[in-house]
């Protein structure tokens, strides 16, 4: 049976989730489909860095005008998702014979761990921003504005008539059902992966896969943001986020087949290290956490090898005037930063092409859980003194953390000891954000993110969310999957620390029998 | 300096399962045991038959002479030695840092012994998590039960149970096999 929609979305990043939101407040009836998870490709793997834009100040003034007026933007209205760390520009005299704005009492009360060395530091307005709380924010209001949202839905195919589309064909990726959605408009907003649902319509674009990886590390070596004052380079950013640091990144021209299999390389482990030592020297004995890559998408212009020259500008194309096919737009390139104004100009196509009048007002409402940003407020909604779990889901939830039922004692326990996760928002998580898998979980909550990488909690949290999916024998293959995805992000760095970690996750879920002294 | 039978280096299950039949057995041990795996029931055999403890004390090095550790040293006891005819190795893998793993190499941190490891570290994981693990086989080779550095035995310190390569925790049969090789590490120090 066909659904009719005004406008089918493809793709749960940053931008699919942000023209979600900005179709639903323009009064559209809007269709969102997404084939794995919201943000699982290159809106959860970057440094999660809220760009002040001072890094293309030189090169590429329309981006970094771009970047420092959403990130005023984002501050306002994402509050709950933004953390304002700021960030500093450091020179070290490598780099140049001169630096500038360096005041050392300053800059080392900030940054603690900084290089010494350092010859300049410049103030820049940066901050940290958590996109999986952002994406997931996005896609909630486009929920209360009436959006259809679908995870784990593939688009297979789309239906054309003459040269017109008119629709997808989907097949859900975990129950195999197939489905028809019918829109006048469908916008695709699928990152890199844009460029093979791009194929699918018979057009062609032109993109440049270019892989990012990065390391974090276990804590917070210092509380602002440092950028290494120099041509863009590897490894030239430290970000402190939530409990840890990240460092990167490195840029890679990848084959289009290596985007949904991507290993972080025992050289690129080794540059990013190097690298991020010469911003921080202490990093070389902090314990890295593990390592992950994402993909830029890019869209080629020239025959650049390193895809650093390529602007980080936005491209919206409508397939009518490009490609001669009507109610196709591709909406790509651009950067987690510039998601809403990304979001912003392709619903503005899509208006154009609906012959809808609406104007944007994403730049000023508050996205849920961001209207009251403040946690020493958020908290007093709940009975009685607030615990660390009810504190640790006002900070990631934000005021939309009033909806998690603590009322119940027993829902009040800890799973997740790292990051403070109750019970009770986990079964929030289930019921209000489309959780399916373990890692569904940890994008909302940050289940398993912390020190432990989920040594302690899996099975906890297996346990916990296939009772909320309503399938107790889920648990094991929950627990079972999630393991292999940590397992995966710590084996490229598997030496030191890490592997007496490693060595101890195995010991957890694999020794059998616990050594019994009374029989020595 | 202080005087032994035997030493034996690490307090977990193969530590306190050589020292307690060696010490129930009549001679005289001291054990050096760093980590937290120390307790209960192990803790009361061993020095109920009269045992010495030098708990939470770290062994930083020891002196090799003629294919034969003669003594170590401790951080706290400093200039003062610990002496024996025999030494037993149950230091553990990784997480007790028997071995240690660094960007370029393995290595075993007291003695610089033998380490038995791959090179090449694309074979040191599988990709699945409840796969067997290559790099839980890593550990110090032993020469008819001696450990062995730059290729000579030292003929009187015997690794036992994990630090050993090949045995493993997560193992299915891990208990049995690491008191086997305890014990047979105990025997090997008695005959000494």
């Amino acid at each position: 049976m066909p659904k009719d929609f005004d406008v089918i979305i493809i793709g749960g990043g940053a931008t699919g989730a942000g023209t979600a939101r900005d179709c639903a407040l323009r009064g559209l009836k809007v269709l969102l489909l997404e084939r794995e998870d919201l943000a699982s490709g290159a809106s959860g793997r970057n440094h999660g860095l809220l760009h002040s834009g001072a890094r293309y100040a030189v090169r590429d003034s329309e981006s970094a005008e771009e970047c420092i007026k959403e990130n005023k933007i984002l501050r306002s209205i994402a509050s709950n998702c933004v953390e304002d760390t700021g960030g500093l520009f450091i020179t070290l005299p490598e780099d140049a014979d001169t630096g500038y704005g360096l005041d050392y009492q300053k800059t080392f009360v900030e940054a603690p761990s900084v290089n010494p060395r350092l010859i300049g530091a410049v103030t820049v307005p940066d901050g940290s921003i958590d996109p999986f709380r952002l994406c997931s924010a996005n896609i909630t209001d486009a929920v209360l504005h009436g959006a259809t949202v679908l995870t784990y839905t593939m688009v297979t195919e789309f239906i054309l008539e003459g040269k017109t589309v008119t629709g997808v064909r989907t097949v859900n990726t975990r129950t195999g059902e197939t489905a028809e959605y019918h829109a006048p408009v469908t916008v695709n907003a699928a990152g890199i992966w844009a460029h093979g649902i791009a194929e699918l319509a018979g057009v062609v674009i032109n993109m440049y896969p270019a892989k990012g990886a990065l390391l974090v590390f276990g804590h917070r070596v210092n509380n602002v943001v440092i950028n290494r004052c120099r041509k863009s380079a590897d490894g030239d950013i430290l970000v402190p986020g939530d409990s840890v640091t990240v460092i990167g990144t490195t840029s890679t021209r990848i084959p289009f087949s290596e985007c949904d299999h991507m290993a972080v390389t025992r050289e690129e482990v080794e540059l990013l290290l190097r690298e991020g030592c010469a911003l921080c020297p202490s990093l070389a004995n902090t314990r890295i956490l593990r390592a992950y890559a994402g993909v830029r998408p890019l869209v080629a212009s020239d025959d650049d090898p390193t895809g650093r020259s390529i602007s980080r500008g936005i491209v919206v194309l409508d397939h009518k005037t490009r490609d001669g096919i009507d109610g196709f737009i591709t909406i790509t390139g651009g950067k987690l930063m510039t998601y809403r104004l990304m979001a912003e100009l392709a619903t503005d196509a899509v208006c154009r092409k609906l012959s809808v009048h609406a104007e944007c007002k994403t730049a000023e409402t508050p996205l849920p859980g961001s209207a009251d940003g403040r946690i020493s407020s958020i908290i007093k909604r709940f009975p009685g003194k607030p615990t660390a779990g009810q504190k640790g889901a006002a900070g990631r939830q934000g005021d939309l953390a009033g909806k998690i039922r603590f009322d119940n004692p027993a829902d009040c326990a800890l799973v997740c000891e790292c990051e403070n996760v109750t019970l009770a928002e986990i079964k929030y998580a289930v019921s209000e954000l489309g959780v399916r898998t373990l890692s569904d979980l940890r994008r909302r909550t940050r289940i398993g993110m912390g020190t432990c990488q989920g040594t302690f909690c899996i099975r906890k949290a297996a346990k916990a969310l296939a009772e909320a999916l309503g399938d107790p024998s889920l648990a094991d293959k929950l627990a079972a999957d999630y393991l292999d995805e940590r397992w995966k992000g710590l084996c490229p760095v598997g030496w030191g620390d890490t592997l007496r970690e490693m060595e101890f996750m195995q010991r957890v879920y694999k020794f059998e029998k616990p050594y019994s002294y009374d029989e020595v | 300096m202080m005087k032994f039978d035997v030493v034996v280096i690490g307090g977990g299950l193969a530590g306190m399962t050589a020292a307690t039949a060696l010490q129930q057995g009549g001679l005289k041990c001291a054990v050096v045991a760093e980590g937290l795996s120390l307790s209960g029931a192990s803790r009361e055999a061993y020095t109920a038959a009269g045992g010495t403890l030098l708990a939470g004390d770290r062994v930083t090095g020891g002196t090799i002479e003629n294919g034969r550790l003669v003594s170590i040293r401790t951080e706290k006891l400093g200039d003062v030695t610990l002496e024996a005819r025999a030494f037993i190795l149950a230091t553990g893998k990784f997480f007790s840092r028997g071995i240690v793993a660094d960007m370029q190499k393995v290595y075993e941190p007291i003695f610089g012994l033998d380490v038995q490891y791959d090179a090449d570290r694309s074979t040191w994981f599988s990709p699945s998590f409840a796969a067997p693990q290559r790099f839980l086989e890593f550990g110090v080779i032993a020469e008819d039960g001696c450990a062995v550095r730059n290729g000579v035995k030292i003929e009187n310190l015997f690794p036992a149970g994990e630090v050993l390569a090949g045995l493993s925790s997560a193992a299915s049969d891990a208990t049995a096999e690491i008191k086997k090789s305890a014990l047979a590490a105990a025997e090997a120090a008695r005959r000494i």
